[in-house]
């Protein structure tokens, strides 16, 4: 719509509220032919426009959606473009068909609600979408819900503008504060650490008793992190920043999921048992597919006990269910991750899954020595891979000469250091297998925790030791 | 269940030696390396496939188990690759270091096959490179200048001594800072200590152009020697100056030493079995189980020691934060494996594949590290890297102060990183020591210390 220049109009627009320079009549008329039009000229914010009509709308009109009426008709329409469409159907002479000419009077509305703040004429709003949206925000009923945060909102761009960032993006402080801006972030960085640098640096600092309990809590809030990390589960975060979640050293929580890990080992083995079978069975069990299962653990609060999740989470009991998704479609997981899955494969249930996957039946029999793997190859006929990984080893090698530097790791985790190893299906002679696989979640995870939290005391880092068939004689080929 | 009388059996036999873990698999029941299926293996998928088979592997080099750690590195090697992603990357070096762990095993072919010096000049450009790509290195120029100018406050007669100096780059921003100071820039005297002639010829004529540039009175020193050979008189560090130590990832290779001739000396009357068992037996379980249980080092106290005679204003040292001085071969396996493959992470989110120069810096820095890790024993294995809590307790012993890191450090370092432009790296801040990290993990360390203990 051209705007239309007169000098005067000109004037009365750059007038106090705006606090802009004016510019002489007489430049402006040659310049508005030359230039185009220009911006449309915005108060400052909280100073409405003193001469313009203020609006005041009931509530009911406020909300109302059709606002643009048709005089001939009164069909109401959202839009007045729609509007304007509309009204060509009834086909108006030419001259009731323009639009009045006349250049709008300015209009800022007020709010309708009496004990708000905008209700007052000095602080009305400019624009009638906002004062819709704000009506709405501020003394509305919140309608909409972000299903992943619980979030809700009142405003339907609200809650689609919330919904795209939701969980997308988050960066998480120290102190445990969630951030989904990253400039909010960083700058909330430089100062919850300086907070708790300075707390730790001086205590007899006079400082402000509230600048105090700040960094208390800032120092707080990492000890209470920790004790969440101690009891499980933290609170489920989807990104991929496991590591971050990797429970504390401490013995008890570890046992603990131990033990939790190994009653959802038995509640879930039938369950994956038999799902194997099936898909063993009737189709070629692709890798991915069991690796699609493990990611499942992963998706969920990743401290290594999954009791919290209920098995039924992780293995859905229905048989013909091909719940494994591909592996996690966000590309490639870096190494370290890749290396925290390991880990936690080692400690859940799925590690046995994982095993049978490769074509080793749970229920073997215990190797005779020098049996190698052939004993084991169950289904897999479909698997043309034959990637059938034998168990580790025959009891023969079992007592040859392995230190025992295990025994303290085996202890540490108290009366089921092996709960979870069992699933190897070694049978009886899974014997010496005892702490092996708290080892190797030391070794992986340990040396990892010993990393991620650095400077605390971590546990010990236990070497573990391979026992490998000494005379288990290659003869796992024939299977191919 | 299975599981539930497996486990009884299990726990009661606790007495019997732990194995690997579930993942243990025989060598022979991997059926062939060349079978289909493994190449259709998807990028995740075969990388923990790789781990497992590394642990596997690892497992039997430190065992002695020839042919099974044999199997295992044919297939690694199948599915490894120093152009592949980042797990077969990592997989590549690390086979490669338990290969030649293996070949230890015949003295011969080991000494045939090894170059005995490495190719240092490499090494040293890998090294440049890597301060480029990464922003570990510079960072630590940052905040050990910040650290040095802080201390140097008011001083008008500045010395500093560069440990293993090849890298002007940190200086170049000292002396700029230097010349910044509301008071003006102080007498500065720059010794070098390396092994490299050249290196310093260079360094010399960078630094001095600089310094001539911004008008600071200059002076330009080098010692052409070893750490473990250094006479601390040769630094002619004079009196009335103010003396800064720089140490930038040099310190671990002091802690080389001939391991067995010193649990000799630790367990002089212990007869049974070698000496390697010895050491698995005694030191193994312990050496990183507790930060209080130091490996001690004769060199390592010795050198400090000469150094804190030098009464150093201050001194500060950037460490690799992880452990890699454990005794067992599993136990530095297991923490190298967590470290470099963070490092690679990190290599793979800041640059592209066919990166020439990510390939050379993994190559020729980080292979050449971890070859030394896994391959490697007594004096010949340098990086010894080990954690800050511990090379905290080496100085404090020594006799040295901590000093902690100023905040404004920490900021100038997060606004390097803001500046970077590649997410994921972060500086932590522990006990006025900086950690960089990558995502969560802690990579390397700063921190700085004075001659003076603070008790």
């Amino acid at each position: 719509m051209p705007v239309e220049f007169e000098g005067s109009s000109v004037m009365t627009m750059s007038n106090s509220a705006s606090g802009e320079t004016s510019v002489s009549s007489g430049h402006l008329a040659a310049a508005a032919s030359l230039l185009p039009p220009p911006k449309k000229k915005r108060n400052l914010p909280g100073m409405p426009d003193p001469d313009a009509e203020v609006i005041a709308l009931s509530p009911k009109t406020l909300m109302a959606t059709n606002r643009f009426v048709c005089e001939i008709c009164n069909k109401g329409f959202q839009r007045d473009q729609n509007l304007q469409l509309h009204r060509r159907g009834h086909n108006l002479p030419w001259k009731l068909r323009q639009r009045t000419g006349k250049e709008v009077k300015k209009r800022v509305y007020v709010c309708p609600e009496p004990s708000c703040v905008h209700h007052d004429p000095s602080r009305a709003l400019g624009d009638l979408t906002g004062i819709k949206k704000h009506f709405c925000r501020k003394h509305g009923e919140k309608k909409w819900k972000c299903d992943k945060c619980l979030k809700k909102y009142a405003v339907q761009s609200d809650w689609k503008a919330h919904a795209k960032t939701c969980g997308t993006r988050e960066y998480r402080c120290d102190c445990g504060t969630l951030f989904s801006r990253r400039d909010s972030f960083i700058t909330h960085r430089a100062f919850c650490d300086a907070l708790a640098e300075e707390s730790a640096r001086t205590q007899t600092n006079a400082v402000a008793v509230a600048a105090e309990k700040e960094s208390k809590l800032a120092v707080t809030a990492p000890a209470n992190l920790q004790e969440k990390q101690m009891a499980p589960p933290p609170p489920p975060s989807d990104q991929k920043g496991i590591l971050q979640y990797l429970p504390q050293p401490p013995l008890a929580p570890v046992s603990m999921s131990m033990n939790c890990s190994n009653s959802s080992c038995t509640t879930t083995s039938c369950g994956s048992s038999s799902l194997f079978a099936s898909t063993v069975a009737t189709q070629r069990t692709s890798f991915s597919d069991l690796i699609g299962s493990m990611s499942r653990p992963e998706v969920e609060p990743p401290s290594l006990c999954l009791s919290s999740n209920g098995p039924s989470s992780l293995f859905p009991p229905a048989p013909d269910r091909r719940q494994f998704p591909a592996l996690q479609p966000s590309a490639h997981m870096s190494a370290t991750a890749l290396l925290q899955k390991a880990a936690q494969m080692g400690a859940a249930a799925s590690g046995s899954s994982f095993l049978r996957g490769f074509g080793l039946a749970a229920s073997t029999s215990p190797l005779a020595a020098g049996g190698g793997g052939e004993a084991q190859w169950p289904e897999p006929a479909s698997m043309s891979a034959g990637l059938g990984l034998g168990l580790p080893y025959d009891s023969g090698c079992a007592a040859a000469g392995l230190p025992d530097m295990m025994m303290g790791s085996a202890a540490l985790f108290g009366s089921k250091p092996a709960a979870t190893l069992d699933f190897l299906g070694l049978g009886p002679s899974g014997g010496a297998n005892a702490g092996g696989l708290s080892a190797f979640i030391n070794s992986i995870g340990g040396g990892g925790l010993e990393a991620y939290s650095s400077g605390r005391s971590s546990s010990p880092v236990k070497t573990w030791d391979g026992g490998g068939g000494g005379d288990v004689k290659a003869n796992g080929r024939a299977i191919l | 269940m299975l599981m539930s009388g497996v486990a009884e059996e299990v726990s009661s036999s606790a007495t019997s030696s732990p194995l690997l873990s579930f993942m243990s698999i025989s060598p022979t029941a991997l059926g062939s390396p060349y079978s289909p299926w493994l190449r259709e293996l998807k990028s995740d998928e075969r990388g923990l496939f790789l781990i497992h088979l590394l642990l596997n592997c690892a497992n039997h080099v430190a065992a002695g188990n020839l042919d099974q750690a044999n199997a295992f590195l044919e297939h690694i090697s199948l599915l490894a690759s120093p152009e592949g992603d980042t797990m077969q990357r990592i997989a590549s070096y690390f086979t490669e270091a338990l290969a030649r762990r293996l070949l230890r095993s015949w003295p011969g072919l080991y000494r045939a096959l090894n170059p005995v010096a490495a190719d240092s000049s490499a090494t040293a450009a890998a090294r440049r490179l890597f301060v480029d790509l990464c922003p570990f290195l510079r960072l630590s120029f940052l905040v050990s200048n910040q650290a040095i100018l802080e201390a140097m406050e008011g001083e008008k007669m500045v010395h500093i001594v560069d440990l293993g100096g090849s890298d002007p780059a940190q200086w170049l921003a000292l002396l700029q800072g230097l010349a910044s100071r509301p008071e003006g820039p102080p007498h500065l005297r720059v010794t070098a200590v390396g092994e490299h002639k050249e290196l310093h010829l260079h360094t010399a004529s960078v630094l001095s152009k600089e310094a001539e540039k911004l008008d600071i009175p200059f002076q330009f020193n080098a010692v052409v020697s070893k750490l473990d050979s250094l006479n601390v008189e040769s630094l002619r560090v004079k009196t009335g100056e103010a003396l800064a130590i720089n140490s930038v990832l040099q310190l671990h290779s002091l802690l080389a030493s001939d391991d067995i001739a010193a649990a000799r000396k630790l367990f002089p009357f212990k007869s049974a079995g070698t000496l390697g068992e010895l050491l698995d037996k005694d030191q193994g379980s312990d050496s990183s189980s507790s930060p209080f249980n130091l490996t001690p080092s004769a060199k390592m106290e010795t050198f400090l020691a000469s150094l804190w005679s030098l009464s150093p204003k201050i001194m500060v040292v950037t460490e690799q934060e992880s452990n890699h001085n454990g005794s067992t071969l599993n136990e530095r396996f297991v923490e190298a494996l967590n470290f470099y493959a963070a490092l690679f992470d990190c290599l793979e989110s800041t640059l592209p594949r066919q990166s020439l120069e990510r390939l050379s810096v993994e190559k020729k820095l980080f292979g050449e590290e971890i070859k030394n890790i896994m391959a490697c024993e007594g004096l010949e294995r340098k990086e010894r890297h080990e954690k800050l809590e511990r090379w905290m307790m080496r100085l404090e012993m020594a006799g040295f102060g901590r000093m902690p890191l100023s905040y404004y450090g920490m900021l100038q370092a997060r606004r390097m990183l803001q500046g970077f432009g590649c997410d994921g790296y972060r500086v932590k801040e522990e006990n006025g020591c900086f950690l960089f990290c990558w995502q969560d993990r802690a990579l390397f360390s700063v921190s700085a210390w004075n001659f003076r203990r603070v008790d």
